[in-house]
């Protein structure tokens, strides 16, 4: 290096009296087989920094041609998306062919924040970009998926791993306790609806089929993903952004020759493993019933088949007077016979799954026009039978150039996606991945006679007869989500000059959906319905099927315009102003309708005779909404660069809306931001530290709101219709809101401090990121005096910080012409507080103030006592019974005041993780490149259901292990809590465990959730040779990816995977092999 | 820059439409502005008023259960209700309502405060939806008293703490409770104040669960009944019976006096005896074998289910609503004429309820051997007639707890087993704890002083 430049000053002077010479060459496309690049931009770069800018572009071919002055270093090629190379020039030559190549671990030098582009060296905000290649994320179905530990500060976190079901994603913590929490997804500038996941809540009700429209995106079309984090950044977007903002920027077509790509994907997920969950084998359920029966525990004493066995035989008390050798043989063989059935309901519930993925897309372009256009097909199956996913993608893409000033374009996202499960309305255990887990293992599927064996155990009460069997079940409903939906942009550009600019995009967003329920005749669903419609013991429904239908429509419009003015003064100061406006208009509409005797064949039903009024007025066959919003907002930003070196800008964002019975001057909400970035390595005196590439500092504040549409200060009302007295209907308006005139703003202020640093030539970069966001006047539900005449209104009633770090570090640590390994590694910490919280003088449940918003508390328990009941660890350290921990009286309540409750619970962590991240490592030998990624979540808890409730054990269902390490007379040092039936002695114990729900509340049940998942390791070889050109291929590739291989987690027994530890009904994530090929034409 | 000045018009002019394009009218919502808007409010009110008065008669000598009558699902909701069980209740007990009423109330203040800004109606539809609010709020209060609060007669009014008054239409209020005395005097008061502005006489068959002017005159004569104040009750209850004089004659009628269509029947809001309130149990012994030979009114309201159980009839439930109707008022009209020492009163009008529902033979033995009696005995008398006539429709717990709050025994068969309860004399069972959620809501609101 030195050397050259020593050699560069000797020969200075000869050079300087050359006069300015033309030097050509070729810009190749070196992931595109040196394909030519058009469009490229040259740039002469001199020893003095300050020289006028001089340059040009590559034409059709590839090819440039620059007069350059006698005293230049050397010329600089870029291109959006490739890594830039700077070559030196010597007088002896003068053609100098570049090859660039594509770096998707580079950030790219302009951000696309949906509203603007900002260049990386005027980018005054946290935001951080992902490139959406294969060799960076893997093999993806869905986007939000992608997102998992590749982006500091962003948490994901999978509700389910069943197909098409949707990524919970956080930015930076949680903001908000009412409203939602998810970050608000942009298409290609347009703002999305209907991306908001359910609560985690609602998500366990696995009744819900939900998809989000996200889903709807075909990854493949995907060119980059951009995550803005602070209110510098999201600001522009207003009330809607204040859980941060995804865009989404679609691939586009490339001036050049038509590009085809055409890839395949083949997914195989082996079948689930449920040896993880211990369940009980035939011959331990067979022995825990016998020994319960044998204890004389009481609850569903009549469930099991042991005891319908031992009563059909009537040695039920032969059996507790004397145990086992009291039974006549006969009933020992029942019982040994039924210890031989081992029904393996993973097996037959469960399958290896293979799912299928084509994409075909074609682009292109001249500098006239540009294209992409592409089809996708992707299909899921999922482990559990009967459980798919499939979609339909075609994306049309088209940018004009009208003339000099008029750009156009139009895109089209039109999706299918279809989602097949099982139907669960009646009954949780009609949901084969929890099925699994409480069937016995001695059930069987089908009679000798091949008929259904109904499982007799499952129903839980006893006094029903109606006969379920999951295979019937799965034969004879179903359940089916069809989404329909289409997106398009139309975009005007108005380029009057360099300095003035008018741009205007209208989006458009039509979004269906239909779920279809059906239950057959032969169903426990229908039968359950049967049995629910009853009117003097027999059922008033027709015979045959059910069929309900949930249908849904919405439809979004956003029109936005904005001028833009930009201009540079003196090659020294920058200025930018922008000015928009933004008009959005959504409407949605569901529909639900409901019949009886429905026969599948036909798609004929049958009408419902009711036998009274009141059973007519409690159906209802169909029910329709309809909801209205519209939205208004004026937004501004300014921004105002020195020397290149000091940047400062605003946004300013006036948000509006239509609130109902709201005064008109609350209609508008500002919000704004201000922003700063230093740009320390242009500093003149950092010139010689010539190691740094790129350092800057930022710092940004912005403010953002939010305020409840729901809450007026006047009375609002329902109109409904009803009917007192026979013959006369009438208008209501129920009124069950609370008005509430008190009600103020939900206020978060952000504050922003970053460093960007890049050094050796960027083979190290690194940004951090310091982040406090204080959000007051939190609203949320409060609990009114029921005397007000309403049980809750919304009030503004805590408030809470977030602070956290974000650190995200890209090595290049290897770098030689064949060998390529870079490691990339971002963590985000976040610290969640409550400051203030208003709990109400009942509650028994601590307040979270000074905790996190996600607190989990429990009682510490000490082990067990000698009759196997759980003791509790006192303030003084003592282990106490329950009763004294509890202050007991003899029928179970505590004599504590709210207050004393709430203080015997200790602090167990928080349900969000602490730490988040991901460690991404790619390594790139010749054509051979292997990319292993892993993400983690540390620092969370968790509280599990108790594997086993002492007082309502149900011997009817299978359960795991841990019940036979129970507390029992003959086994002492049993580690769980003895089943527990009235002794004399623990009765207000029991009455305890019975009516307060305390069991669950024990510290046991809380575990910590700490994993490192392993998330692809992908082995990828690109073809070379002139064969490929032979047969009309440009390129190609294969490649194997193993997802979701393992996990590295804390203690996790008895749950398949930590992630869903929480909800036993989900379906964990799956692991899964996919073969890849990918060939250009 | 012609451009430039172009797009600032359009942004100005975009500003302008602004507030148009935000004016949207939500589907299915509204806040009331005008009559018939505000008289939904009413008529919402009406439809959801609790049927807790049904619900009391499981906690009366009136209903008898035991394990065959009483299913599981009944059985969870309201075996503690029927045994007296106010302390330990299965988390599954239903309450008696609280919200409800208040919410009701609310409703009440709240078109009373808005009665200025009522649009698109007559001055005389808005004081009768007026005066009906003043209704509500004093019926809600009365009922509420005598759910939660001590009998007026059995306790020192002033001394004893009542319930909570809503008398404002505000969600911030955090009310208190105030003297049993202050309720009873705010209810009356309020009835004053809706007798100054009801103006409906007597509404079209369908709308005659709306109270109406002679409701005022009902509502006080029931007040003053359980308030022992005999004179007021006895002038209030023959101002109703000059209204509504006709009773049902179930000699030859077969629609019950309860009907909403039937000649005495004045005002036919509450459903009163549900059909699942019926079916929780079956009707005490004793109650079927107090109606007398001759009495219509055995088999009007009650049936055989078998030889010894009785059960209450079902009939179309939607047709049997009723709050007043002429019988009570010819009862009370007669119990406190007896108090008054006017036995030539309470006599004609116990006849006159008593000749209607017995037949004529068995009415002319009956009603000569009621001259013979002195005072206390035909005040046991009056007392057992009205015990037969309001079987079942929601008086009777009032009744036990405003005269001798007499001993109660139950028994609860199941299979073998027979659980004994007892609610003894003046029990403090006779009146409610306020339900623990209200508590939960309010923690301070069960106490006084």
């Amino acid at each position: 290096m030195k050397k050259l430049f020593i050699l560069l000053l000797m020969a200075l002077p000869l050079t300087l009296l050359a006069q300015q010479r033309v030097i050509k060459g070729k810009v190749l496309d070196g992931d595109f087989d040196n394909s030519p690049l058009i469009g490229a931009t040259v740039k002469v770069e001199f020893k003095e920094k300050e020289r006028p800018l001089l340059g040009t572009a590559t034409d059709m071919n590839g090819e440039y041609s620059i007069e350059v002055p006698s005293d230049a270093k050397g010329l600089s090629v870029t291109f959006v998306g490739y890594e830039t190379e700077f070559v030196r020039i010597t007088p002896e030559e003068s053609v100098y062919n570049v090859v660039l190549r594509s770096n998707s671990n580079k950030i790219s030098e302009v951000v696309v924040t949906g509203y603007q582009n900002i260049e990386r060296r005027r980018l005054t905000s946290s935001v951080a970009t992902v490139n959406i290649a294969e060799g960076n994320i893997g093999s993806i179905t869905n986007i939000d998926q992608a997102l998992a530990g590749q982006v500091a500060g962003l948490s994901s976190v999978v509700s389910n791993g069943a197909p098409g079901a949707p990524v919970k994603i956080r930015i930076r913590g949680t903001a908000s306790l009412c409203g939602t929490q998810d970050p608000l997804w942009v298409l290609d500038g347009m703002p999305l609806e209907g991306t908001d996941v359910p609560a985690m809540e609602e998500l366990k009700d696995i009744d819900n089929i939900y998809q989000t429209s996200i889903a709807g995106i075909n990854p493949a079309d995907i060119e980059t993903v951009t995550v803005l984090k602070d209110a510098a950044a999201t600001a522009i977007y207003g009330a809607r952004a204040a859980n941060g903002v995804i865009v989404i920027t679609t691939k586009k077509g490339k001036v050049g020759k038509v590009q085809i790509n055409l890839s395949s994907k083949l997914t195989v997920n082996p079948n689930l493993d449920l040896g993880r969950l211990n369940m009980l084998s035939s011959e331990e359920k067979v022995g825990l019933e016998l020994d319960l029966l044998a204890s004389g525990y009481s609850y569903r004493d009549k469930k099991g088949t042991v005891y319908q066995i031992l009563s059909q035989l009537g040695e039920v008390d032969a059996f507790k007077a004397g145990g086992w050798d009291m039974l006549s043989p006969d009933a020992q063989n029942a019982l040994n016979s039924l210890k031989a059935i081992n029904t393996d309901w993973n097996d037959i519930l469960m399958r290896d799954a293979v799912s299928q993925d084509y994409n075909l897309s074609i682009s292109g372009g001249t500098e006239k026009v540009n294209y992409y256009t592409s089809v996708g097909y992707n299909s899921e199956q999922g482990n559990v039978r009967g459980v798919g996913n499939n979609r339909f993608n075609i994306t049309l893409k088209t940018d004009y150039r009208i003339n000099k000033y008029l750009k156009l374009g139009a895109s089209v996202y039109a999706n299918q996606r279809k989602q097949n499960t099982y139907l669960t309305d009646y009954n949780s255990f009609t949901n084969p991945i929890y099925y699994s887990r409480i069937a016995n293992p001695y059930q069987t599927v089908y009679n000798d006679d091949n008929s259904y064996s109904y499982d007799k155990n499952v129903e839980g009460r006893a006094d029903t007869d109606l006969d379920f069997n999951i295979f019937e079940e799965r034969a004879n409903t179903s359940n089916t989500r069809t989404d329909h939906s289409l997106m398009s942009i139309f975009d005007a550009a108005f380029n009057y000059n360099d300095i003035f600019k008018l741009t205007s995009q209208l989006g458009l967003q039509f979004d269906g959906y239909k779920l279809d329920r059906y239950a057959g005749e032969e169903s426990y669903a229908m039968r359950y319905e049967k049995y629910d419609k009853r009117y003097n013991g027999t059922t008033y429904l027709p015979d045959g099927g059910m069929h309900k239908v949930n249908s849904s429509n919405t439809t979004q419009w956003t029109w936005k315009t904005m001028a833009e003015y930009r201009q540079t003064f003196k090659d020294a100061h920058e200025v930018e102003f922008m000015l928009g406006s933004e008009l959005r208009r959504i409407s949605s509409g569901t529909n639900y309708s409901l019949a009886y005797g429905f026969d599948q064949r036909t798609l004929t039903t049958q009408p419902v005779i009711f036998p009274s009024q009141s059973a007519a007025d409690a159906m209802s066959f169909f029910t329709e909404t309809f909801v209205q919003n519209a939205f208004a907002s004026f937004f501004a930003t300014a921004s105002y660069t020195l020397f290149n070196r000091y940047t400062i800008g605003g946004s300013v964002r006036f948000d509006g809306s239509d609130v109902f019975g709201v005064a008109k001057k609350y209609r508008f909400l500002p919000l704004y931001s201000v922003s700063a970035l230093w740009r320390v390595s242009e500093e003149k005196w950092m010139k010689n530290a010539h190691a740094i590439d790129n350092l800057g500092v930022r710092l940004s504040y912005g403010l953002q709101g939010n305020i409840d549409k729901n809450t007026s200060p006047y009375l609002i009302g329902k109109i409904d219709r009803t009917q007192i007295l026979p013959g006369n209907i009438e208008d209501v308006i129920e009124s069950e809101t609370a008005p509430n005139p008190n009600l103020r703003w939900e206020n978060t202020s952000n504050v922003n401090a970053g460093i960007d640093l890049a050094v050796l030539n960027r083979a190290i970069s690194l940004t951090v990121d310091y982040y406090y966001r204080k959000s007051t006047d939190l609203i949320g539900l409060r609990m009114l005096p029921l005397e007000t005449g309403f049980s809750s209104t919304t009030i503004n009633w805590a408030s809470m910080e977030n602070q956290g770090v974000e650190f995200m570090l890209s090595t290049r640590n290897i770098y030689t012409p064949d060998f390529l390994w870079t490691t990339s590694l971002n963590v985000g910490y976040n610290n969640n507080k409550v400051l203030e919280e208003s709990v109400a003088e009942n509650s028994t449940y601590p307040s979270r103030k000074g905790y996190p918003v996600g607190a989990i508390f429990a009682y510490k328990t000490a082990g067990l006592d000698e009759a196997g009941y759980p003791l509790y660890r006192a303030k003084d350290g003592r282990a106490v019974s329950a009763q004294e921990f509890f202050k007991l009286d003899k029928h179970g309540a505590s004599g504590m005041s709210a207050a004393e409750q709430r203080d015997l619970y200790t602090y167990m962590g928080t349900s969000d993780p602490v730490v988040s991240g991901g460690f991404l490592n790619s390594f790139e030998y010749k054509n051979i490149s292997l990319n292993v990624n892993f993400a983690f979540n540390l620092g969370a808890t968790v509280r599990v259901q108790p594997t086993y409730n002492p007082l309502f054990f149900d011997r009817g269902l299978n359960t795991n292990k841990d019940i036979l390490d129970r507390w029992t007379p003959t086994n002492t040092d049993g580690k769980f809590p003895a089943i527990m039936s009235s002794d004399g002695v623990h009765n207000s114990e029991i009455q305890f465990y019975e009516n307060y729900a305390s069991f669950n509340m024990l510290d046991i049940w809380v575990k910590k959730c700490n994993y490192a998942r392993c998330q692809s390791i992908r082995l990828a070889y690109k073809f070379q040779g002139d064969w490929l050109k032979k047969v009309g291929v440009r390129s190609a590739s294969l490649s194997v990816e193993g997802r979701n291989l393992f996990v590295i987690a804390g203690d996790y027994t008895n749950y398949l995977d930590p992630e869903t530890m929480g909800n036993p009904y989900a379906t964990p994530l799956p692991k899964s092999a996919i073969f890849n090929l990918n060939i250009n034409f | 820059m012609n451009i430039k000045y172009l797009y600032i018009a359009l942004f100005a002019l975009c500003l302008c439409g602004c507030d148009d394009f935000l004016d949207i009218q939500p589907t299915g919502k509204i806040i009331a502005e005008t009559g018939a808007e505000y008289r939904a409010l009413l008529t919402d009110v009406y439809s959801t008023i609790p049927e807790d008065r049904g619900l009391t008669t499981l906690r009366t000598d009136e209903m008898a259960a035991d394990a065959s009558s009483m299913k599981s699902l009944d059985y969870d909701s309201y075996f503690d209700i029927w045994n007296w069980t106010d302390y330990n209740r299965s988390p599954s007990s239903l309450y008696f309502g609280w919200r409800r009423y208040y919410h009701s109330c609310y409703i009440a203040n709240y078109l009373i405060e808005h009665k200025g800004a009522i649009t698109k109606a007559t001055k005389d539809e808005i004081d009768q939806m007026v005066g009906e609010s003043y209704m509500i709020r004093a019926y809600m209060h009365f009922l509420l008293a005598n759910l939660y609060a001590p009998a007026y007669t059995k306790c020192i009014p002033a001394e004893t703490r009542g319930i909570p008054l809503q008398l404002e239409a505000d969600v911030n209020a955090v009310l208190k409770c105030g003297s049993l005395e202050k309720v009873y005097s705010q209810v009356l008061e309020d009835i004053d104040s809706a007798a100054v502005y009801l103006n409906v006489d007597r509404w079209e068959e369908g709308y005659t669960y709306r109270f109406n002017t002679v409701t005022a005159h009902a509502l006080r004569a029931r007040v003053a009944l359980y308030m022992g104040d005999w004179g007021k009750a006895f002038g209030e209850a023959e101002k109703v019976i000059a209204e509504y004089p006709e009773l049902e004659d179930l000699r030859t009628s077969t629609k019950l006096p309860t009907n909403y269509k039937s000649v005495e029947s004045i005002m036919a809001l509450e459903q009163v005896i549900t059909p699942v309130l019926m079916g929780v149990g079956h009707a005490e012994p004793a109650l079927i074998s107090s109606y007398r030979s001759g009495d219509k009114r055995q088999k009007m309201y009650f049936t055989p289910k078998t030889l010894t159980r009785w059960v209450y009839r079902e009939r179309n439930s939607s047709e049997e609503r009723c709050t007043f109707r002429a019988a009570e008022f010819y009862l009370i009209a007669a119990e406190a004429a007896n108090e008054l020492d006017n036995s030539e009163a309470a006599l004609k009008y116990i006849k006159a309820l008593m000749e209607k529902r017995y037949t004529d033979a068995k009415y002319a033995e009956y009603s000569a051997a009621l001259d013979a009696l002195d005072k206390d005995a035909l005040r046991d008398e009056i007392a057992a007639e009205r015990q037969r006539e309001l079987a079942y429709q929601g008086h009777r717990w009032f009744d036990l707890r405003r005269t001798a709050q007499p001993e109660i025994r139950k028994t609860f068969k199941d299979g073998d087993t027979e659980e004994p309860y007892v609610l003894s004399q003046g029990d403090e069972r006779y009146t409610l704890h306020f339900p623990a959620e209200a508590v939960a809501a309010n923690p301070e609101i069960e106490n006084w002083n």
